[in-house]
């Protein structure tokens, strides 16, 4: 159904300019943050969401007037931007260039489960003070609102040049981005600098959160996710650290999902940005706009691989552990307690398998619950649709979410640092909007229902015991294949390109190939952990999968210590299992998780049991 | 004797477990130039690097004007009056020459005065008033020297430490560059600077402290040392002495 006139089309063009605009006030603090501190802030997004909320309590709450809620949406977001720089940031100046960026993950899970906590999940109804006139536009209108957003966006710009250009902090600012330690030598407090970037791109940010709230006449708690990637993607479209680049890259972005939606649909809008991160990643890492002679952002090397000396189990332990873990069901009886377990052993290989491309290899994933969602989706439509065999068609999701794995990432081996993880986590995205949109294979967002359950020569194992078993039995073949691995020449292969892939590429070692190898793997063992998770759970969407388990994954890999297999299987057990054992109330589990991250990355990142 | 105006006393300094400076003792008289000679990897420019506060000894102490730095952080250091002429120069590349040069005064609020310092610099390098609304990143190794310095001078220092002025600049910019240090110098200011080309800083400095390793090895008057056999066989061979 094309729009035929040209009426439309001025619309769609006005709407991905105001909708560019809403990115370019994130992109643009993005932008700063990344030039003075070499920091990707995944925090932004939840910033912007404190933003709609402190706007929210304004005007609904204490009924002030427009201007007065937008000075205290961009206070407010300020002190906030300007916190999070003192607490989370400032204390890993020193550690390695991932910590940061970890932090602000559990920073973002931290503001985005209390601002559920306090506000409740729903949404909420953002109601604006502006007359309803539209101007109308050769075909196409104009209203208050537009006006008011695209004025907002202009006038932040405007302000934001003045200040680079003609104040003394501007200057700091701009030679901190050029030059840290030559402007420290100029007398610059960089520090300060930090704290001044941070507290004026959260209000950036905050205003935006406001202004989409007014825009859209909604907020909700998890509104930050999305629109912060958003804002990530405007920002490299535009070359990280760019700021005119990331105003470009914004209103580019908004308008691409305009048109993209006026021809595809609403459900694709999402699709447009990551594919073309995904595009800008692979043919342009430093941008559209970048000049030919920038040399490539590379500082964002290192692994989060904090030296430790790990615990060795002996052998004995282990098969006594194990042992002890098989023979658990032939004790205890409540099937409460023995599914809870195998729930957590089904996610012990999601973190087996993030453990060994984020630990072993250094590639720090945050997409991982697309792999499961790709086995989950593999494995059910094989049995309902293929009629394979249940016990059949689990290998065959794991080699297909090997294949695929493998084949989607393969864009981003070529990346380092920082740029691996945002290209994981919009590989993540695109294989869930994937599954949203493919509908004549997945069935779109009605999702699988009646997947068989697994059995063994016509018997279903469905009992309590045998839902702990097969995870347990699965993950222990595949525990002691990790094993294995890690302690062969392959292993130590593996470890070299983590250490320094330059020195390791010089001693003849094909990066690719080796990478390959690994998300092959670690694709296997998550494709055969979501197809088990799919026969034992008999209904699963697109929604089963959400980011926020990829970031579970990292918490439980770093809270055993990356690279370690029996950490893995630890930190799925603590985090899966104790908050179920201990009846935690479901929606704090989120906020541990997020606390549990950021203590772990400021006090113990080598993690219980030591990295490998 | 004149009065210290920059001790280094018993330094030991770390990269990790690497240990870069062993004793480490020198002092810098008010008014003078003085220079840090030594090979590759002697711990010259670690040197810079623990006088400006961006690595700290792990003993002994810096003493500037009387007052021990330790503690401080690099931009309390400049504050104090110590200016820096960093290794190639480090300019703020996509800032213009003026913004570049007042970046220097960045420690200083008193905006008249900065302002007839400006001109005072642009006095002493005429060059760079032609220059001034250009992007730094874009000048000539020499006028990118020049830049530095007038940096560094914008801040009033006491101290100016350079790290090898003269690297990478043509002889005629050479030249150019040991006149100017001797120009700031006469002025009141003075320096301390690390160079690799001992023939070439012995021509200017006061003094001269030969550091091999970590320790100094040998120090004097620049012209004793300029004539000490060792020297010359270490630093001044044949063909650069000339």
């Amino acid at each position: 159904m094309l729009p035929t006139t040209f009426g439309p089309w001025l619309d769609y063009t006005i709407n991905g300019l105001v909708i560019g605009n809403i990115y370019a006030l994130l992109a643009v603090g993005l932008a700063l943050i990344f030039g003075v501190s070499h920091l990707i802030n995944f925090a932004h997004g939840s910033v912007y969401m404190v933003g709609a909320y402190i706007g929210w309590l304004c005007v609904t709450k204490l009924a002030l007037p427009l201007p007065v809620t937008f000075v205290t949406v961009a206070a407010g977001c300020g002190l906030l931007g300007a916190v999070i720089e003192r607490v989370g940031l400032r204390p890993l100046r020193n550690a390695p260039r991932i910590a940061p960026l970890l932090a602000t993950i559990g920073l973002s899970v931290v503001l985005d489960q209390s601002a559920q906590l306090l506000f409740s999940p729903d949404p909420r109804a953002l109601p604006t003070q502006l007359p309803t006139w539209r101007i109308a536009i050769g075909g196409g209108s104009i209203g208050a609102l537009d006006l008011l957003i695209a004025g907002v966006g202009i006038g932040s710009a405007g302000l934001l040049y003045g200040f680079l250009r003609f104040t003394k902090l501007g200057w700091a600012v701009r030679a901190t981005a050029l030059d840290r330690d030559a402007a420290q030598q100029c007398g610059v407090d960089v520090d300060k600098v930090n704290r001044t970037v941070f507290a004026i791109a959260s209000a950036l940010g905050g205003v935006s959160g406001l202004l989409v709230g007014m825009y859209y006449n909604t907020i909700d708690p998890n509104m930050g996710f999305q629109a912060g990637l958003k804002g990530i993607v405007a920002q490299l479209i535009g070359g990280v650290g760019n700021v005119p680049g990331a105003i470009a890259g914004s209103l580019l972005l908004g308008l691409i999902e305009s048109y993209g939606i006026a021809l595809f649909g609403t459900s694709y809008r999402n699709l447009f940005a990551f594919v073309a991160l995904i595009l800008i990643l692979v043919l342009r890492p430093n941008g559209l706009f970048a000049r030919a002679r920038r040399l490539p952002p590379e500082p964002l090397t290192g692994t989060f691989i904090a030296p430790s000396r790990p615990l060795v189990l002996p052998k004995w332990a282990v098969w006594t552990l194990a042992a002890l873990a098989l023979a658990l069901p032939l004790v205890v009886q409540q099937p409460y307690l023995l599914q809870t377990l195998g729930n957590a052993w089904l996610y012990a290989l999601l973190a087996l398998s993030l453990t060994l491309v984020a630990g072993t290899v250094g590639q720090v994933s945050l997409g991982h619950a697309g792999l499961l969602a790709i086995g989950a989706y593999a494995s059910s439509l094989l049995a309902l649709d293929a009629g394979v065999p249940v016990l059949l068609a689990v290998p065959l999701a794991g080699l297909v979410a090997a294949a695929l794995g493998t084949a989607l990432v393969y864009p981003a081996f070529r990346l380092r640092g920082h740029y691996v993880s945002i290209a994981t986590l919009a590989v993540g995205e695109i294989v869930t909007l994937v599954i949203l949109n493919w509908e004549s294979l997945t069935r779109g967002p009605i999702g699988v229902t009646g997947i068989p359950p697994l059995s063994v020569a016509g018997k279903p194992l469905v009992s309590g015991q045998w839902v702990y078993w097969v995870p347990l039995i699965v993950l222990l073949a595949f525990a002691a294949l990790q094993s294995r691995l890690l302690n062969s020449h392959l292993g130590r292969t593996l470890r070299a390109i983590r250490e320094d892939d330059v020195a390791a590429r010089s001693y003849g070692v094909d990066l690719n190939r080796y990478k390959g190898l690994a998300f092959a793997v670690a694709g296997f063992i998550a494709g055969v952990g979501g197809a088990l998770m799919a026969h034992f759970y008999s209904y699963i969407n697109h929604e089963t999968f959400p980011a926020p388990v990829s970031m579970l994954a990292l918490t439980m890999v770093i809270l055993g210590g990356l690279g370690n297999v029996a950490g893995a299987v630890l930190g799925a057990a603590v985090l899966v299992g104790l908050p179920e054992l201990f009846r935690a109330a479901a929606e704090y589990r989120m906020l541990i998780y997020g606390v549990v991250l950021l203590l772990l990355i400021r006090f113990r990142p080598q993690g219980l049991l030591g990295t490998v | 004797m004149t009065d210290v105006l920059l001790r280094l006393d018993r330094v030991n300094s770390f990269y990790g477990p690497v240990q870069v400076h062993f004793d480490l003792s020198l002092e810098v008289p008010c008014g003078q130039i003085v220079c840090l000679l030594g090979g590759n990897a002697s711990g010259k420019s670690t040197t810079m690097k623990v006088i400006l506060g961006l690595l700290k000894p792990r003993s002994g102490q810096v003493v500037f004007d009387g007052q021990p730095l330790t503690g401080l952080n690099t931009p309390q250091i400049v504050r104090r009056g110590i200016g820096s002429v960093p290794e190639s120069r480090r300019l703020f590349g996509t800032m213009t020459v003026r913004e570049n040069v007042l970046m220097g005064a960045y420690t200083r609020s008193d905006a008249k005065s900065v302002a007839e310092d400006y001109e005072g610099v642009l006095d002493l390098f005429p060059k760079l008033r032609e220059r001034h609304a250009q992007q730094a990143g874009t000048l000539s190794g020499g006028e990118q020297q020049m830049v530095a310095m007038a940096r560094a001078l914008m801040g009033r220092p006491r101290l100016i430490v350079m790290d090898e002025p003269t690297m990478g600049l043509s002889p005629l910019h050479v030249d150019r560059v040991l006149e100017m240090i001797q120009t700031i110098n006469r002025q009141g200011v003075s320096i301390f600077m690390v160079e690799q080309n001992a023939s070439l800083a012995l021509q200017i400095a006061h003094r001269g402290y030969v550091l091999q390793t970590g320790r100094i090895v040998l120090s004097g008057p620049a012209a004793d040392l300029a004539r000490d056999p060792q020297i010359r066989d270490a630093y001044l061979g044949g063909a650069q002495a000339a």
